[in-house]
């Protein structure tokens, strides 16, 4: 029995309230149906499963879990490594693995400020941000796909180029706005919603749209999947390979802005140190599959929540900080060892 | 008695029966032949004897005690051999350490003794009489070389049985003479060998005894002596192979495609040849004769160094699949499951990936229109699936084989290239398969279909084109030729470049 999802295709989970699984004349036998479709349920979302188990857990070990304060405070927590991790599923569903994704994201912070200082504009500020960190991420794309370079290899490079081009421009220190507004992007709320959750919720929608229903995202699982039938299947796989790192810059560029936003200020030496590795974290308990082809963003999405709480709790429960790595560990292997590969 | 013998074995996959009773029997000191057509069963009744599948029932006997083989190594510790049609050779690694992977011969202090066994080597190559340095890479070497030293390694390990999987297709004529010099020196020393080929006439060469399955029966066995090859073929194929042909009246239409000059150092050499619409073309040749890299140049997927492409008379340049797509060039792959199947999308998924486009409404995909397309070649080919979003590795080869034609079929080219295209697939999905190429033409489209079986190509084919080292040696008209030709042609005995009337 899979514990993790290992998705056989991209249907959404809802799409399977909204239409019927089988053609009707051939539901003939409803019992094995009906069998089928919960080991259906088990083995492709088991990550949501997993989660509600640890959520339960959670409520009963500690009452103030569920207070609606820190259940949006989880939210708020997540919601720049839950960007991250978006693009970092379309990279690992394509096959590859970014590892850049920490360093870019100080890098961008640190243009966008330098950018905001320099011209007074928010929007600049903002137009800056997502051109830097689309850009890295092309870089990523073109060495990986045209220059045949493993992506482990390429994005190795660029976190280590990043990082210092982010620590030379701020001489190693950090650079403060002096832009009245623009802390407002992060500290602002509708409603009781802190604009980064409604930022990150969007952006997994948008994501799931574009890995489930359009020609792009297809590509993507197909590449990620074989990549040598994919070119055979005419699909331009450099193309595919480039537009996925740079979608993924892009998603670090929208995280950076929130970062930098949220204390008005970005640390060119300490901001995004390990982001990369929780990243990679997140997918992986959503069920994504390390050489690609398989996996799903609401896996992802969820992977991410499970994260939050669990930092939340061991926070709330007084566990040491220099054990919490202990933990997340413990729990990125077991979620790997459950997961049943072929 | 007996060395070896299987009983009754029987085997299904997914359901799907393989192997019915299947009895083997194997004398000491004898060379067994065990033939059939692709998909008979040949590979799986080896696979069991070589302990990598297990029998559903039945039971194996060596030197008449039942023996249950649950792994490749308990086979081995049996002395049996298997030397597959893959080569298993790690390429990275030189001769001698590949001759002794796994059982490497070490010194007291646990260190490897290189010496012992480049010298153990060299005794045993030299047996073959193959001159090799051991310690030369084996990525340096020639496929034939490779298969030397994988007979080599059957050799080392002192086996009693050998199973050789169609040894000789990579091998020159001299080479499969001293190979077969070999396999009597060994057979005169007790050791017993199970052999496994397409031509008859080694077959006939070599070989004491033989069994023919056909669909996973047993279709005979006895003494080669009695038999000739047409009788040794009409077991196999349960009728007369010549009169199993799909004619039909066609009347050659306009020229579709044009192939100018194809060239590409090593693998293949001023190629011409045009396609007309309706046409079924095909081309044959042995194993590395090239055809597979040629079309898959014209198909944008391998560079080429020089030649022109011309559809419809228009130029066309094509450095990418996608090219090709956009040209009206369609390609069904050999290896499906390495080239042409994306196991982890479903059915409906594999099947519309070349031609989203069609199902596109504002950008996004309409899974609606997807599930008619899947009802639509589902009904037309036959395609014996239930649910479009089952993972397309539930299905059959046959099936797989169905969505990826279905694929090109959506695209809607003019011309579809066929590469074997009835790789282990079973008998009735093979006729099939054939019958659906022929209503393609019947339709207007032109196909070429590549295949290494000459009766294949006479089976389909209306024009021939053979290929040898890269070179088409021979354009032959399906009604002037025959089999024994289009062989000759393809081992470079002959060679008859004549345009087609």
């Amino acid at each position: 029995m899979k514990l993790w999802p290992v998705p056989q295709d991209q249907k959404g989970w809802w799409s399977l309230l909204a239409e019927p699984q089988f053609e009707p004349q051939q539901s003939a036998e409803p019992k094995t149906e009906k069998r089928n479709w919960l080991s259906w349920l088990w083995a492709e979302y088991s990550v949501i499963i997993a989660f509600v188990i640890i959520f339960v857990l959670a409520a009963v070990l500690n009452p103030r879990f569920l207070d609606i304060n820190n259940q949006l405070n989880i939210l708020m927590q997540v919601s720049i490594i839950g960007i991250v991790s978006l693009g970092m599923t379309m990279v690992m569903l394509s096959g590859g693995i970014d590892l850049s994704v920490g360093s870019v994201l100080a890098m961008v912070g640190v243009m966008s400020v330098l950018a905001l200082n320099a011209t007074g504009s928010i929007m600049a500020a903002l137009i800056a941000a997502c051109a830097v960190g689309s850009a890295a991420g092309f870089i990523n794309g073109v060495l990986i796909s045209k220059g045949k370079i493993a992506s482990f290899i390429a994005t190795l490079g660029m976190m280590s180029a990043a990082r210092s081009i982010a620590l030379y421009t701020a001489d190693g220190g950090s650079v403060s706005g002096e832009v009245n507004g623009f802390s407002a992007i992060a500290n602002s709320e509708l409603g009781v919603v802190d604009y980064p959750i409604i930022i990150f919720l969007a952006m997994t929608a948008l994501v799931y749209v574009l890995m489930n229903y359009t020609r792009f995202g297809r590509y993507v699982y197909a590449v990620g999947s074989n990549e040598k039938a994919a070119v055979l299947s005419t699909i331009r796989v450099d193309r595919v390979k480039i537009a996925v790192y740079s979608m993924a810059g892009f998603l670090v560029s929208i995280a950076a802005i929130i970062e930098t936003s949220r204390l008005n200020s970005i640390s060119s030496s300490s901001s995004g140190q390990l982001y990369e590795l929780d990243a990679i974290a997140a997918v992986i308990i959503g069920g994504t599959r390390m050489t690609g082809g398989r996996g799903k963003v609401i896996g992802t999405f969820f992977g991410v929540l499970i994260l939050g709480i669990l930092n939340n709790m061991m926070n709330l429960m007084n566990v040491s900080p220099h054990l919490q790595g202990f933990v997340k560990g413990l729990i990125i292997i077991v979620a790997v060892l459950f997961q049943k590969r072929d | 008695m007996a060395f070896i013998s299987m009983e009754t074995i029987d085997k299904s996959f997914h359901q799907v029966k393989v192997l019915h009773q299947v009895n083997l029997d194997l004398g000491e000191g004898e060379i067994h032949a065990l033939l059939g057509e692709n998909g008979a069963g040949k590979s799986t009744l080896m696979n069991i004897l070589g302990g990598v599948l297990q029998p559903d029932s039945g039971t194996i006997y060596v030197n008449g005690a039942p023996v249950s083989m649950t792994t490749p190594g308990d086979s081995q510790k049996l002395g049996i051999s298997f030397i597959h049609q893959e080569l298993n050779v790690v390429s990275d690694l030189r001769v001698y350490e590949n001759m002794f992977l796994g059982s490497e011969i070490r010194n007291k202090a646990g260190f490897l003794n290189v010496e012992a066994m480049k010298q153990k080597t060299r005794d045993v190559l030299s047996r073959l009489g193959v001159s090799l340095d051991p310690s030369a890479y084996v990525r340096d070497l020639g496929t034939s070389h490779k298969q030397f030293i994988e007979i080599s390694k059957a050799l080392l390990r002192d086996s009693s049985v050998i199973i050789m999987d169609e040894p000789t297709t990579a091998l020159s004529e001299h080479e499969i003479s001293r190979l077969f010099e070999l396999m009597t020196t060994l057979k005169e020393s007790g050791v017993s060998i199970i052999y496994i080929s397409h031509k008859l006439k080694e077959i006939k060469a070599i070989c004491d005894r033989y069994t023919v399955l056909r669909d996973g029966f047993i279709a005979g066995t006895g003494s080669l002596e009695e038999e000739d090859p047409e009788s040794i073929t009409k077991m196999m194929v349960g009728r007369s192979v010549s009169q199993e042909r799909f004619t039909r009246e066609h009347v050659p239409g306009d020229e579709v495609m044009r192939v100018e000059d194809f060239s590409k150092t090593g693998l293949f050499q001023g190629i011409d040849f045009t396609i007309r619409e309706g046409e079924i073309a095909g081309f044959t040749g042995l194993a590395g004769d090239g055809r597979t890299e040629l079309f898959e140049a014209l198909f944008g997927f391998r560079k080429k160094d020089s030649g022109s492409l011309y559809v419809h008379g228009k130029k066309v340049v094509v450095n990418h699949p996608n090219h090709a797509l956009r040209a009206g060039i369609g390609l069904v792959p050999r290896d499906r499951k390495e080239n042409a199947v994306i196991q982890d999308l479903s059915i409906v998924h594999n099947l519309t990936l070349s031609s989203l486009g069609h199902f596109e409404k504002n950008g996004f995909i309409t899974k609606k229109q997807e599930r008619k397309a899947f009802q639509r070649y589902k009904n037309e080919l036959n395609i014996k699936a239930r649910d479009p979003y089952a993972s397309i590795a539930t299905l059959s080869g046959g099936n797989q084989q169905k969505v990826v034609i279905a694929k090109w079929l959506e695209v809607n080219a003019d011309v579809i290239i066929f590469d074997n295209p009835t790789q282990g697939i079973d008998v009735g999905a093979k006729r099939e398969i054939y019958q659906h190429i022929v209503s393609l033409a019947e339709q207007g489209k032109s196909i070429i279909i590549l295949s290494s079986e000459a009766p294949e190509i006479l089976k389909m084919c209306e024009h021939i084109y053979v290929m040898y080292k890269g070179e088409i040696t021979a354009r032959l008209n399906r009604d002037e030729t025959a089999e024994d030709e289009i062989m000759a042609c393809a081992t470079g005995s002959k060679r008859m470049v004549e345009s087609i009337g």
